[in-house]
C-alpha cells in the first residue's frame, strides 16, 4: 500500500512538497505554518551499532536522526534470538538556532506465521524537524504489535508515516502514545488486504502548552472478515491541540466486515482545542461498523469527592487523568511494555500537573 | 468542636441554607432532620467545601479553626469526613490505592509519617473483615460497578481508616436493605469516640434506631426551626414535616 499522493511526496527539504491547509488530511496540522524555513541538512555519521540482545528481552536498533537502515536485519535477529522483541531507539538532536532536518525510511516484513513486538521510543533534544516513514508487511498469519511512545521536546517537528499490510489470518495491533511537539503528526495506513485478518489502532495523547499532536489513521477494508478496534483517548489544556483523523473504509465485496471506532477526549480549559474527524465509507453489504466521538470535560464531581477524602486537587487531577487513558494502556499484551508505558504515563499525567 | 453561626450559603445564585445556627460537641451525635429541599444535604457540602456553593455568611469554626478558610482537601487533613449520598464511582484506581493515597495525603499535610504499605494493609484487612467486604473488591476500581450497600460499606471503611474528627453522613440509609443498613450502622456506632462528633442527614427516623442521636434538630428551608432531645425524631415520624413548613414561610 502506497501512502496518498501528498504524504508520498513530502520532503522535509523541499519546501515546495509541504502539505497546506488546503490538503483535506492536512487540515488540521498544518505543516507549512511551523516549518518557515527549510531545516539545515544535519551531517549524519551513522555507525550501524553491534545487534545485541538487551536484558528485557529486547533486540536494540539505534534509529538516531531518522537512521533506519538494516531495519529488517534487526528484526529478522531479534525474531530469531529475542523472543522476536525489537527496540527501536529513535534520539533526534536539533540545533539551538534554526532546524536540523532529518528523514529516513525503513522497512520490516514478516514471513507467514512470524510474530514481533516492536517498541518504538521516539526523544529528541533543541529544534528540530524529522520525517520518518516505515514499511510494515505482514505474511499470512503473521502477528505484529508496536508499541510506541512519542516523547518529544516542545520545539520539535515531527512527522511520522507508516504504511501496513495485512495477509489473510493475520494480526497487527498499534498503540500509540504521546505528548505531542510544537508539531506532531503519526500517520497510520493500514491495507486490510487478509481475510480474517486483525487490525488494531489505539492510542493516548496528553497535551499541555502549544503542543501539537495528531493521531491521524486510515484502514482500508479490502477483504471478507476483517475485523478492526480502535480506542483513543486524549486530553488537551492550556494552548494544546490535538487532531484525531480516524478513517476505516469498507470496500465493495469487503463483507463480515467487523470495525469499531472510538474516540475519547477531555478539554481541561477554554483555550485547548481537539479536533476529531472520525469517518467511516462503507461500500459492502453485511458489515458490522460503530463509530463513537465524544468529548467532554474532567468530571467535576470525582474530583470533589477524591479532595473531600483529603487528596489535593492536583494530585487528585492527575489521578483521575491516569485513569482515564488508562484503558488504552491495557490493551497492551506484552507485560514489559505496558509497565514501560504505565510509568510514562505517570510521568506525563504528573507533568501535565506540573506535580 | 463543630460551631456554625448565622450560615447561609447559595448555590448557582439560589439562596438555600438562610442564617443556620448549630453547635455539635466532641462526643455527640446530632441528627438533622427535614424535608426534601430544605438544605440539609447542602449544608454536607458547604462545609466540606464544595465548588459552587457560595458562602453568603456566617462562620463555621472546627476545633478553633476557620473551617471555612481552608481548602477541600485541608478540611478533610483537619478530621473532616463527608460520607456521600451518592458516592461516586473512580474508574481506574483501585480502592486500596486511593485510600492509601488520600491517607498518606492527610498525614502529610498534618506533619506525620506516611504509613507503610504492609501495615496499611493489615489494617485494612481488620476493617474489611468487620464491614464484610471482600479483599478482593479493594482490588477493583474504587465504587465502579459496586451496589449501592457496597458503595455504603466502602464509605465505612473510608471512615474507619482515615479516622476523621467528625462525620458528617448525608443520607446514608438510602439505597440500604436492613442487613445493610444494620452492618452500615454499626460500622459508624464503632466509631463513636468522646473525642469524636457527628452529624447525621436523614429524611427518616428508622437510620436514627440504629444510630442513636444525642440530639435531634429539624431543619426547614434553610434554618433550624426546632431541636431537641431524640423524641423529636419520633414525633417528626408520626406528625410529618408539615407543621414546621408553614411556620418556616
Amino acid at each position: 500500500m502506497t501512502l496518498p499522493k501528498t504524504s508520498q511526496a513530502l520532503d522535509i527539504f523541499d519546501p515546495s512538497s509541504y502539505p497546506t491547509r488546503r490538503d483535506e488530511e492536512w487540515k488540521y496540522s498544518d505543516l507549512s505554518r511551523v516549518l518557515r524555513d527549510v531545516p539545515k541538512k544535519a551531517m549524519v555519521v551513522r555507525t550501524l551499532s553491534e545487534l545485541e540482545a538487551e536484558p528485557d528481552g529486547f533486540v536494540y536498533f539505534s534509529a538516531d536522526e531518522a537512521g533506519f537502515e538494516g531495519l529488517q536485519a534487526a528484526a529478522d535477529f531479534a525474531m530469531r534470538k529475542a523472543h522476536g522483541r525489537l527496540y527501536i531507539d529513535g534520539n533526534d538532536f536539533g540545533d539551538e538556532d534554526g532546524y536540523l532536518g532529518y528523514q529516513g525510511h525503513g522497512e520490516i516484513s514478516l514471513a507467514a506465521g512470524q510474530s514481533l513486538v516492536v517498541f518504538e521510543d521516539y526523544t529528541g533534544a533543541f529544534d528540530y524537524a524529522v520525517h520518518s516513514r516505515l514499511r510494515f508487511t505482514l505474511g499470512e498469519g503473521a502477528k505484529l504489535t508496536r508499541v510506541v511512545i512519542l516523547d518529544e521536546p516542545e520545539t520539535a517537528v515531527s512527522v511520522r508515516q507508516s504504511t501496513v499490510e495485512t495477509a489473510p489470518g493475520s494480526i497487527f495491533r498499534q498503540h500509540v502514545f504521546a505528548t505531542g511537539a510544537k508539531f506532531q503528526r503519526f500517520e497510520t495506513h493500514v491495507n486490510h488486504a487478509g481475510r480474517d485478518a486483525v487490525v488494531e489502532m489505539n492510542g493516548a495523547y496528553l497535551l499541555k502548552d502549544k503542543r501539537h499532536f495528531d493521531y491521524t489513521t486510515r484502514v482500508t477494508h479490502g477483504q471478507v472478515n476483517g475485523e478492526t478496534a480502535q480506542l483513543v483517548k486524549g486530553l488537551v489544556k492550556d494552548n494544546a491541540a490535538g487532531v484525531f483523523q480516524g478513517r476505516i473504509l469498507v470496500e465493495k465485496g469487503a463483507d463480515g466486515t467487523d470495525a469499531r471506532m472510538r474516540h475519547q477526549a477531555l478539554i481541561l480549559n477554554d483555550g485547548a482545542h481537539i479536533r476529531a474527524k472520525p469517518e467511516l465509507e462503507i461500500y459492502a453489504d453485511d458489515v458490522q461498523c460503530a463509530h463513537g466521538n465524544t468529548i467532554g470535560a474532567l468530571d467535576e464531581e470525582a474530583l470533589f469527592f477524591c479532595e473531600s477524602r483529603g487528596i489535593p486537587e492536583e494530585v487528585a487531577r492527575a489521578m483521575l487523568t491516569h485513569a482515564f487513558v488508562l484503558p488504552v494502556v491495557d490493551q497492551i499484551e506484552d507485560e514489559v511494555l505496558r509497565e514501560t508505558v504505565l510509568n510514562f504515563l505517570e510521568n506525563a499525567s504528573e507533568s501535565f500537573y506540573a506535580l | 468542636m463543630l460551631s456554625i453561626k448565622d450560615l447561609s450559603v447559595a448555590v448557582d445564585t439560589k439562596q438555600i441554607l438562610k442564617g443556620l445556627s448549630l453547635d455539635v460537641p466532641a462526643g455527640e451525635v446530632h441528627a438533622i432532620m427535614g424535608p426534601n429541599g430544605a438544605g440539609k444535604s447542602t449544608l454536607g457540602y458547604a462545609l466540606a467545601g464544595r465548588p459552587n456553593y457560595e458562602i453568603k455568611g456566617g462562620t463555621v469554626e472546627f476545633n478553633g479553626e476557620d473551617l471555612l478558610d481552608k481548602d477541600v482537601h485541608e478540611r478533610a487533613a483537619a478530621g473532616l469526613y463527608l460520607s456521600f449520598q451518592y458516592p461516586l464511582e473512580i474508574p481506574g484506581v483501585p480502592a486500596l490505592t486511593f485510600l492509601r493515597t488520600a491517607l498518606n495525603a492527610q498525614k502529610k499535610l498534618r506533619g506525620e509519617g506516611e504509613v507503610s504499605a504492609p501495615e496499611f494493609l493489615k489494617r485494612v484487612r481488620e476493617v474489611a473483615k468487620t464491614l464484610k467486604i471482600d479483599m478482593d473488591m479493594l482490588k477493583r476500581p474504587l465504587n465502579v460497578g459496586f451496589s449501592g450497600g457496597e458503595k455504603k460499606r466502602m464509605e465505612v471503611l473510608q471512615m474507619a481508616l482515615l479516622e476523621p474528627k467528625f462525620l458528617i453522613l448525608d443520607e446514608t440509609d438510602s439505597g440500604l436493605d436492613i442487613d445493610a443498613l444494620k452492618v452500615v450502622s454499626d460500622g459508624v456506632n464503632a466509631l463513636r469516640a468522646p473525642d469524636r462528633g457527628m452529624l447525621v442527614i436523614t429524611h427518616y427516623q428508622r437510620l436514627l434506631d440504629h444510630i442513636r442521636p444525642d440530639r435531634v434538630h429539624v431543619l426547614v428551608a434553610g434554618r433550624i426551626v426546632r431541636s431537641g432531645g431524640p423524641e423529636l425524631a419520633l414525633e417528626l415520624e408520626a406528625h410529618g414535616y408539615d407543621r414546621y413548613l408553614g411556620e418556616a414561610a
